[in-house]
C-alpha cells in the first residue's frame, strides 16, 4: 500500500487504506505502508496494530498533505523497501499522491506489479484539472490494474486516465479489461442504531460535513430556515467546521433559530455514530461526492437519507433507503419533506435499515475481491521496457517523449543504485509480526 | 450479449453475477455529454456586435484628427466648445430616452448628473493652465510615443460587450461600470488626452480638447452601452456616421493614414468576425465534457 495519505491523518482514503491493509493480513497476507513523514516527529518505521508495519519517508509536503512530484528522489527508499520486504505487489492510492504515481513508474524495476486504486472524481475544465489529469494518464498508461470505488468514478477515472485502447479488429475504443470496481464498506458495528427509538415528535435532521462550498453548504443555509418555518417539529444538528461556518451563524442568527439548529463544530470520527444517532433523517448536500461513506455510515445507524443526486451516490443505496434531490433550493425542499413524512408515518425502521446496510458493505469483502484483483496482476504477463517506451509515447507529442525520458533516466538511476548499494548488502528483512504468537503471548 | 448484459444494476449495494471488471455495454458512459452548450457562431451577429469596436476605433481617430486641427490652429477652440456642448446634451437626451424604455434606473438622478458634469467642467477649466504646462520638459517626441501606448491600451482593454435587455437588473447595473479593465481603458485613454493637450499653443484649446477627451472616451462607452440595445439599423446607421465622420476628418490630414484606418476598420468589422467563425468550423472537433462527476452548481432562490 502506497499513497501520501495515511494514519495519522484522518480520512476516507486513509481509513480505506488501514481497513484493507488489516483484512488483508487477516487473510494472510504481509501488508506494509509507504507513506512520507508527518510533522513533528512520525518519521521512520511505525507499527500499527493489527501488525500493519508502516513506513514513514522523510518526504517534506506541499499542501493538503501531499508531496511534491519528483519522480527520482523517491526511487532509493522504494527500492530497498520493496526489496527487504520481499514485497511482490504494490497497490497505490489516490490521484493526488504522487509518492503513489512515483512508485507506478518505479515498481517495474524489481519485477513488482502495480494496482491503483482512484477515490475520487475530477473534471476536465480547470488548469488544476487538466494537469493532474495528464500526470494520471501518464502514471496509469503502464499500471496492472485499476480499481474504482463506484460506477461512476470509473467512468471518470477512465477518461482522465485514458484508459482505453484500439480494439484489434476496428477502429473503436475498448475501456482495458483491468479497470474494477470495488465499493469502499465501513465497520457496521461502529454505526449501530439507538438502543431506545428517539421520539418521534421532534424530528432532528443531522448534517454532518465539512462545512465548505464543494459540501453545498449553500443549499444547507438556503433551506434550513424555511424547513424550520414549514416544519416547527423539526430540528437541525449540524457538526463539522469550516469557511461555511459564518454563513450558517448568520442565517441562525437572522432567522433566530437559535434554538432549532444546533451546531456542534468540528466531531472527532468516535463520535460520529453518537451525533448521528440523535437524529432520525440525514442530509447530504454535496456538490460532488465519488463514493458517500458518510451516507453509508449514516444509513447504517439507522437514519433515512436525503442526498443531492452527484456523483456517484445513487449507486450506494436502495431507492427506499434515501431521497434524492436535484441540487436546487426547491427540490431539497421537497425531498426534504417527503423524508419527514415518511419518517414521522413511523415507515422506515432504523434496525431493519442497519442489517441492510450490515449485508450490503464490509470489508472482509471488499478484501476479497480486491484479492481477485491481485490475482489477476500477478498471473498476468509484465509489460517489457520496450513495451512500457512505446506506450508512454502514445501520450502526446509533448507528453510524451517528457515521460519517456523520465522512464528511461528512471532506469538509469535505478542501475547506477543497483552499482552503489548491491542488492546483496540489502538488510533483508527476516521476522514479520506473528499474530498468533501475539496471542499466546497475551 | 445483450441476454448476458440482463439483470446488470449500476448499483453498488448488492453484489452482482458478473465480475468486478464487467463493463455493461450500454450504460457505461451513458450519462456522459460532449459539448452540451456549444453553439456555433454565426456570421452577421459577430459583424453587428464588432460594431463596437469599430465606433470605439472612429472615436479615437476623431479624437487625432480633432487634435492635430487644434494644434496647426486650423480652426477656433470656441468652435469645438460649442460643438462638446451641443454634443453633451444631444447625448445626455439619447441617454435618457434609451433609459425611459427600460424601467429600470440607473444609481445617478438627473441633478446628481449635472452637478458632477459642471464639477467636472469647472475643474477642467481651472487646471488647463496646468494641464498646458504639464510636459514642457519633455520633447514632442516621446509624447507621441506615448499617447500611442496609450491609446493602443485604450483600445485593447476597453469594455465592448453589449448590455442585454435581460441582464439588466439593479445589482448588475451598479457593477458594470467598475470593471477594472474597462477602467483601466478610460484612464489610458484621459492620460493620453492630456498629455497630447499639453503640445496645444494655448489655454482654451486644452481645456477644450480635455472635455472633449471626456465626452469621448468616459461619457461615451456609457451611451454605447445603451445604443447597442437599439434596433439593429440604428446600430448599423449609427456606426456609419461616426466612420464617415472620422474619416472625414483625417483624410485632409493625410490620406495614407486615412486609408491605413479605412483598413483597419474593415478588417475588424467584416474580416475578423469571419476569421471566428472559420475558427469555430475547426474548434467543433474539440472536447468538451460533462459527466456526473462534475460539481453541480447549487440553484438558490
Amino acid at each position: 500500500m502506497i499513497s501520501d495519505f495515511f494514519h495519522p491523518n484522518v480520512g476516507g482514503v486513509e481509513n480505506h487504506i488501514f481497513m484493507l491493509s488489516a483484512n488483508l493480513i487477516r487473510r494472510g497476507h504481509k501488508v506494509i505502508v509507504i507513506t512520507h513523514s508527518h510533522a513533528p516527529d512520525r518519521v521512520g518505521v511505525r507499527w500499527l496494530l493489527p501488525g500493519l508495519k508502516v513506513y514513514y519517508i522523510p518526504f517534506p509536503t506541499i499542501a493538503s498533505s501531499a508531496t511534491l512530484p519528483n519522480y527520482f528522489t523517491f526511487l532509493p527508499y522504494f527500492r530497498v523497501i520493496i526489496a527487504r520486504e520481499h514485497i511482490h505487489l504494490i497497490h497505490a492510492h489516490a490521484s493526488l499522491s504522487s509518492l503513489g504515481q512515483e512508485a507506478i513508474l518505479h515498481a517495474h524495476h524489481l519485477g513488482v506489479r502495480t494496482v491503483f486504486t482512484d477515490h475520487s472524481l475530477f473534471g476536465f475544465e480547470d488548469a488544476a484539472s487538466i494537469l493532474t489529469n495528464k500526470l494520471l494518464a501518464a502514471a496509469l498508461k503502464n499500471v496492472d490494474a485499476v480499481i474504482c470505488v463506484s460506477h461512476t468514478g470509473r467512468e471518470n477515472t477512465v477518461l482522465r486516465g485514458q484508459l482505453f485502447e484500439k480494439s484489434e479488429d476496428s477502429s473503436a475504443l475498448v475501456v482495458r479489461p483491468n479497470v474494477y470496481v470495488i465499493p469502499n464498506a465501513l465497520v457496521a458495528e461502529q454505526f449501530t442504531p439507538a438502543t431506545e427509538p428517539v421520539s418521534s415528535e421532534t424530528i432532528y435532521i443531522v448534517v454532518l460535513s465539512r462545512l465548505a462550498y464543494r459540501k453545498g453548504i449553500d443549499l444547507l443555509v438556503a433551506t434550513a430556515p424555511r424547513i424550520c418555518s414549514a416544519f416547527p417539529n423539526v430540528n437541525f444538528i449540524v457538526g463539522g467546521d469550516g469557511p461555511k461556518l459564518n454563513d450558517l451563524l448568520q442565517v441562525r442568527e437572522r432567522h433566530l433559530l437559535q434554538d432549532r439548529i444546533e451546531l456542534l463544530g468540528p466531531v472527532r470520527h468516535r463520535d460520529v455514530r453518537d451525533v448521528l444517532v440523535r437524529g432520525s433523517i440525514f442530509l447530504n448536500t454535496s456538490l460532488t461526492e465519488s463514493f458517500g461513506i458518510a451516507i453509508l455510515e449514516a444509513a447504517c445507524a439507522g437514519l433515512y437519507v436525503v442526498s443531492t443526486r452527484v456523483g456517484g451516490v445513487p449507486e450506494i443505496l436502495p431507492h427506499d433507503m434515501i431521497s434524492f434531490a436535484k441540487s436546487e433550493e426547491d427540490d431539497l425542499i421537497r425531498a426534504l419533506s417527503e423524508a419527514v413524512a415518511i419518517v414521522s408515518k413511523g415507515q422506515h425502521d432504523p434496525i431493519e435499515a442497519h442489517q441492510r446496510v450490515k449485508d450490503f458493505y464490509n470489508w472482509g469483502e471488499v478484501a476479497e475481491r480486491t484479492e481477485i484483483v491481485y490475482d489477476a496482476v500477478i498471473k498476468s504477463e509484465q509489460k517489457d521496457l520496450w513495451t512500457r517506451m512505446q506506450r508512454t509515447m502514445e501520450l502526446g507529442p509533448f507528453a510524451g517523449p517528457i515521460y519517456t525520458i523520465i522512464l528511461v533516466v528512471d532506469c538509469l538511476f535505478f542501475l547506477l543504485l543497483e552499482w552503489l548499494m548491491p542488492r546483496h548488502d540489502l538488510d533483508f528483512v527476516q521476522m514479520h509480526w506473528e499474530h498468533n504468537n501475539f496471542r499466546q503471548v497475551q | 450479449m445483450s441476454s448476458e448484459a440482463e439483470g446488470w444494476n449500476k448499483v453498488l449495494w448488492e453484489r452482482q453475477p458478473f465480475p468486478d471488471n464487467y463493463i455493461h455495454p450500454h450504460s457505461f458512459l451513458s450519462s456522459l455529454r460532449r459539448n452540451p452548450n456549444f453553439k456555433p457562431y454565426t456570421y452577421w451577429p459577430l459583424v453587428l456586435l464588432c460594431c463596437a469596436i469599430t465606433q470605439h476605433l472612429a472615436t479615437i481617430f476623431t479624437f487625432l484628427a480633432v487634435f492635430v486641427r487644434l494644434k496647426e490652429r486650423w480652426f477656433d477652440a470656441r468652435v469645438l466648445l460649442w460643438v462638446s456642448i451641443a454634443s453633451f446634451f444631444g447625448g445626455y437626451a439619447l441617454y435618457e430616452i434609451l433609459s425611459c424604455s427600460n424601467p429600470v434606473r440607473g444609481a445617478f438622478t438627473r441633478s446628481n448628473t449635472i452637478k458632477s458634469s459642471l464639477l467636472v467642467f469647472l475643474a477642467l477649466m481651472g487646471l488647463s493652465p496646468v494641464l498646458r504646462t504639464l510636459t514642457a520638459a519633455t520633447s514632442s517626441d516621446s509624447i507621441w510615443a506615448l499617447s500611442a501606448c496609450l491609446f493602443l491600451l485604450n483600445a485593447l482593454l476597453a469594455d465592448y460587450s453589449s448590455m442585454k435587455p435581460r441582464h439588466i437588473d439593479p445589482a448588475v447595473n451598479s457593477h458594470l461600470p467598475c470593471r477594472l479593465t474597462s477602467v483601466l481603458s478610460m484612464n489610458a485613454a484621459i492620460s493620453s488626452s492630456v498629455v497630447l493637450a499639453s503640445r496645444l499653443p494655448d489655454d482654451l484649446a486644452v481645456f477644450v480638447l480635455v472635455l472633449f477627451a471626456v465626452q469621448l472616451f468616459a461619457l461615451f462607452p456609457i451611451l454605447r452601452h445603451r445604443l447597442q440595445v437599439t434596433p439593429q439599423v440604428a446600430q448599423i446607421l449609427f456606426t456609419l456616421t461616426l466612420c464617415i465622420l472620422s474619416f472625414a476628418l483625417t483624410v485632409p490630414l493625410s490620406v495614407s493614414v486615412a486609408y491605413i484606418y479605412a483598413g483597419i476598420s474593415i478588417t475588424v468589422t467584416f474580416v475578423a468576425p469571419g476569421v471566428l467563425v472559420w475558427a469555430a468550423e475547426i474548434q467543433k472537433a474539440r472536447h468538451f465534457i460533462r459527466g456526473p462527476w462534475d460539481v453541480a452548481v447549487p440553484r438558490l432562490n
